[in-house]
């Protein structure tokens, strides 16, 4: 009987696993996205699992936004200072790329266990 | 029977195991959204939240407050308080820029020239300003330097007046962002807000503790590698500052300018520390510290502590990546890299 009770004992535990992952990478707005806004109001939530570019031409003028390898990076922009390109890459919490002659911001979406609240850049 | 009691007992251990996986979840859901408002102004990208029922208003009224300082702080704006000072060569102040002048004048004594806001004309040279930037002629630079010294400024506080020499030019932008989140945080106050965070372009004000009683987090942008942060303050109803030559730069033959200028060479300065943070109640003088302590350099930046500790706390960053803190961040600060070598100062 001893060894059942391993079974069951295993089986709770995988499970246990399983969810909390499910829960980690599925739940709600959680970590792992971006959200960008244009004057402050957000026009795209974009995962950072799934590999794209996302251009934006808005009357400001265009931004190419694109995601790779679990982070988001400014690859183009026509604003005159190209300072957005030049912020680097974003992934964590409260982390944002800031391109202000467009009014455009890029930020990590923030999640419940947040490391930080806040950046001071 | 037995079994049965086994396999309840395992329903039961599942049901547990749910319950703790979706904690985080739930959590998230309880706590109260806070009013958050983006706005654009003081040629930065602002951040204003706050918590419970007053959040609304209050987030509103510092939107207006904060569009109200842009128009009569800008330099940029032809008919702002501070462009028409300029023109005339003086005048009359009003409310705000008479604090922002007698604090500025204030730091300019306690700084022994290190925080000068006639520096303004040199940053004009340079391109700061405007975006167009250029290394500036030696023959214009030390013409223009020459013209810079705030000692010069003559400020009546009891007539509210100020007046300065032809082609001489102030800009409070050295402390206005701090004035501002400052005096956001507390119209928050006033307005019932106990909790909320000010964020003006990275410059971070918090109001009260957040609303599940524990201190906000601030990161630090670490000054070289945008893999991780510098490291995290943990605090409540302080401003939380940061200076560093990483913010704004230019690239010419090679050589990388930034647009912190130490006001006794002209040149961007270069003092051994590639960014400063600065940990205070007060914003404005948070704001002011910390570009000082990037022009004066580690010794002097402990120095002046020493005579000022209960005023403020810093965090700094040398080249060698080396962290040096003063004392009283000992337990409130913690480096990202446990490898990290850091100094601390009392």
């Amino acid at each position: 009987m001893k060894k059942k009770d391993f079974l069951i004992a295993a089986v709770v535990l995988l499970l246990a696993g399983i969810l909390a992952l499910v829960f980690r990478f599925t739940g709600g707005d959680t970590a792992g996205s971006v959200r960008v806004k244009v004057d402050g109001k957000v026009v795209g939530t974009y995962s950072l699992a799934e590999e794209q570019r996302v251009p934006f031409d808005t009357k400001y003028g265009h931004n190419l936004l694109v995601i790779e390898d679990g982070e988001a990076y400014m690859a183009e922009s026509d604003c005159p200072d190209h300072y957005c390109e030049e912020q680097g890459h974003i992934s964590k919490s409260g982390e944002t790329i800031v391109c202000l002659p467009h009014r455009l911001v890029v930020e990590a979406a923030s999640a419940a266990d947040a490391d930080v609240d806040v950046v001071v850049q | 029977m037995k079994q049965l009691n086994r396999y309840i007992a395992a329903l039961l251990a599942l049901v547990m195991v749910l319950a703790l996986a979706g904690c985080s979840k739930n959590k998230e859901d309880s706590g109260d959204e806070p009013y958050s408002k983006d706005i654009f102004a003081m040629d930065t990208y602002m951040t204003l939240s706050a918590y419970g029922d007053a959040g609304e208003d209050a987030v509103n009224a510092a939107v207006k407050e904060i569009n109200r300082l842009d128009a009569l702080l800008s330099t940029g704006r032809e008919k702002s308080e501070v462009a028409k000072l300029n023109q005339n060569g003086g005048g009359e102040l009003s409310e705000d820029t008479n604090v922002l002048l007698a604090e500025a004048l204030k730091l300019y004594g306690d700084t022994d020239g290190v925080f000068d806001i006639t520096i303004y004309p040199v940053m004009e040279l340079w391109g700061f300003t405007t975006g167009e930037f250029k290394v500036p002629s030696d023959a214009d630079l030390n013409k223009t330097l020459g013209q810079v010294d705030a000692g010069k400024v003559s400020y009546d506080a009891k007539a509210r007046t100020v007046s300065f020499e032809d082609g001489m030019a102030i800009d409070f932008g050295g402390i206005a962002k701090g004035y501002t989140s400052a005096k956001v945080a507390g119209m928050f106050r006033e307005m019932g807000v106990t909790s909320g965070l000010v964020n003006l372009g990275g410059n971070v004000q918090s109001v009260g503790l957040k609303p599940d009683g524990s201190e906000w987090r601030i990161g630090i942008q670490h000054p070289t590698d945008d893999e991780q942060l510098l490291g995290v303050v943990k605090t409540h109803d302080a401003a939380v500052i940061t200076s560093g030559g990483y913010e704004r730069n230019f690239e010419e033959d090679g050589v990388t300018y930034h647009h912190i200028i130490d006001p006794a060479t002209g040149y961007p300065a270069d003092s051994g520390l590639i960014s400063v943070t600065i940990v205070s109640e007060d914003g404005m003088l948070a704001d002011g510290l910390s570009t000082s302590f990037f022009i004066m350099g580690k010794d002097k930046a402990a120095e002046y502590w020493r005579k000022h500790k209960n005023d403020f706390q810093f965090v700094l960053c040398e080249k060698d990546g080396t962290l040096v803190v003063s004392s009283g961040l000992k337990s409130a600060f913690s480096p990202s890299d446990e490898n990290a070598k850091v100094e601390y100062v009392s």
